[in-house]
């Protein structure tokens, strides 16, 4: 199990180790080696999604390492408390940034193995702190150079780690 | 009060007409505009703010009195004007936004694009648009005397010539998916945007919604500009 302490509260998620395997692997090693504490939610998008885990305050972008393959063809569905993973164009570009479904996003789910049908791969679901997550959808949000929907005031992942 | 938009003017010293047509749109019609948004490709060409067009002066002060008089202007990069930077927004007055853009417009959630980034049948713009979009390309151009950049503009646009006069109609379009994709990507059902030269209101269904895309039009032949207020969306022509 993980937690995630947020500035508005603490989420606990379970991860699909079995469904998504190697998704799970990569967020855990990101987990391990601290690297979402103290990063942001950077994109808050009521009745969407809420994405972060790859930028700092001031929206300085964190390295990374190299991207993932795409798992989204696990039949996992990008339901409302599902974490599925963030990435550009390429279906095969995730790194660390993470999302987390605030409603049911089918659109988003694996339709075919293609560019446009890929979709985004679900590798955990919110156990407890969904409220937290609700509030985080809340926010007030604003433009910051190139990135839409940023909170006015950072929405902070404090801290991160594995819990029994 | 309404929300103003444009796109497309391509204003160069070749169109005098055109130039004139947008003063008086800025002197006449903005007044009063809530915010007036220019969706990309305002000039013909912009080869950096240290050599700021003869002809492009007039405008550029009209666009300044327009926001000193209290209506912001916000301007997207199109595919010629992409190297506007500060210099621009000093002497202008306005703001460049980046795409995709998302504004709340009188409480619908509404993406503006230039357009050609939808345009994904046409692969060898899509290239092309890469190449001059990266950075690094960027401050290799902008670094060259200004000779040399009047004569890669010249350049690229005689290879843009020949090559559009060789693409079938329908690549020089929109994809349809690309334009889902976005419009999914961003949670809008509503897309304005420019780039195409056809313009035109689209409905279709997107996820169950109605989804919404207004494309502008350009300025070739006349003045045209689209305008939002609390009842919706207006289009009219300018002579």
């Amino acid at each position: 199990m993980i937690r995630m302490q947020t500035s508005h509260g603490v989420i606990e998620i379970e991860l699909e180790t079995d469904k998504a395997p190697e998704t799970s692997a990569n967020f855990l090693q990101y987990v391990k080696d601290g690297f979402y504490d103290g990063t942001i939610f950077h994109r808050v998008i009521d009745g969407f999604m809420i994405q972060g885990g790859g930028l700092e305050p001031g929206m300085k972008e964190k390295q990374t390492r190299s991207p993932i393959n795409n798992e989204a063809n696990n039949g996992l569905k990008n339901e409302r408390g599902t974490l599925a993973m963030a990435r550009t164009q390429d279906p095969h570009s995730a790194t660390a940034q993470f999302f987390i479904n605030i409603a049911d996003n089918k659109f988003l789910n694996h339709s075919s193995p293609t560019i446009d049908g890929w979709g985004y791969c679900v590798f955990g679901r919110v156990v407890k702190g969904m409220d937290i997550v609700d509030a985080i959808k809340g926010v007030a949000t604003t433009t910051k150079g190139y990135h839409q929907d940023v909170p006015v005031d950072d929405v902070v992942i404090e801290k991160v780690e594995v819990i029994d | 009060m309404t929300t103003l938009f444009i796109s497309d003017l391509h204003l160069s010293q070749d169109r005098h007409d055109t130039t004139e047509l947008f003063i008086r749109f800025l002197q006449s019609i903005a007044p009063g505009a809530k915010a007036l948004y220019i969706l990309g490709d305002l000039f013909e060409v912009w080869l950096g703010d240290d050599m700021i067009l003869p002809d492009y002066r007039t405008p550029i002060a009209a666009l300044k009195k327009l926001s000193e008089k209290g209506t912001p202007v916000y301007v997207m990069y199109g595919n010629r004007d992409f190297l506007m930077q500060q210099g621009f927004e000093e002497v202008s007055g306005a703001t460049i936004i980046h795409e995709p853009h998302i504004l709340d417009l009188y409480g619908t959630r509404t993406l503006l694009l230039h357009g050609d980034t939808l345009c994904t049948d046409d692969v060898a713009y899509q290239k092309f648009r890469t190449m001059v979009r990266n950075p690094q390309w960027q401050s290799e151009m902008l670094a060259k005397s200004p000779q040399e950049r009047l004569a890669m503009a010249k350049k690229l646009r005689e290879i843009s010539k020949t090559e559009t006069a060789q693409k079938a109609n329908d690549i020089m379009d929109v994809n349809q998916d690309a334009v889902e994709a976005v419009m999914r990507e961003q949670h809008v059902w509503q897309l304005i945007h420019g780039h195409t030269h056809r313009p035109a209101e689209h409905t279709f269904e997107l996820d169950g919604k109605t989804a919404r895309r207004i494309v502008l039009a350009d300025w070739y032949t006349s003045g045209s500009y689209l305008s939002c207020d609390q009842n919706g969306f207006q289009s009219t022509v300018l002579n």
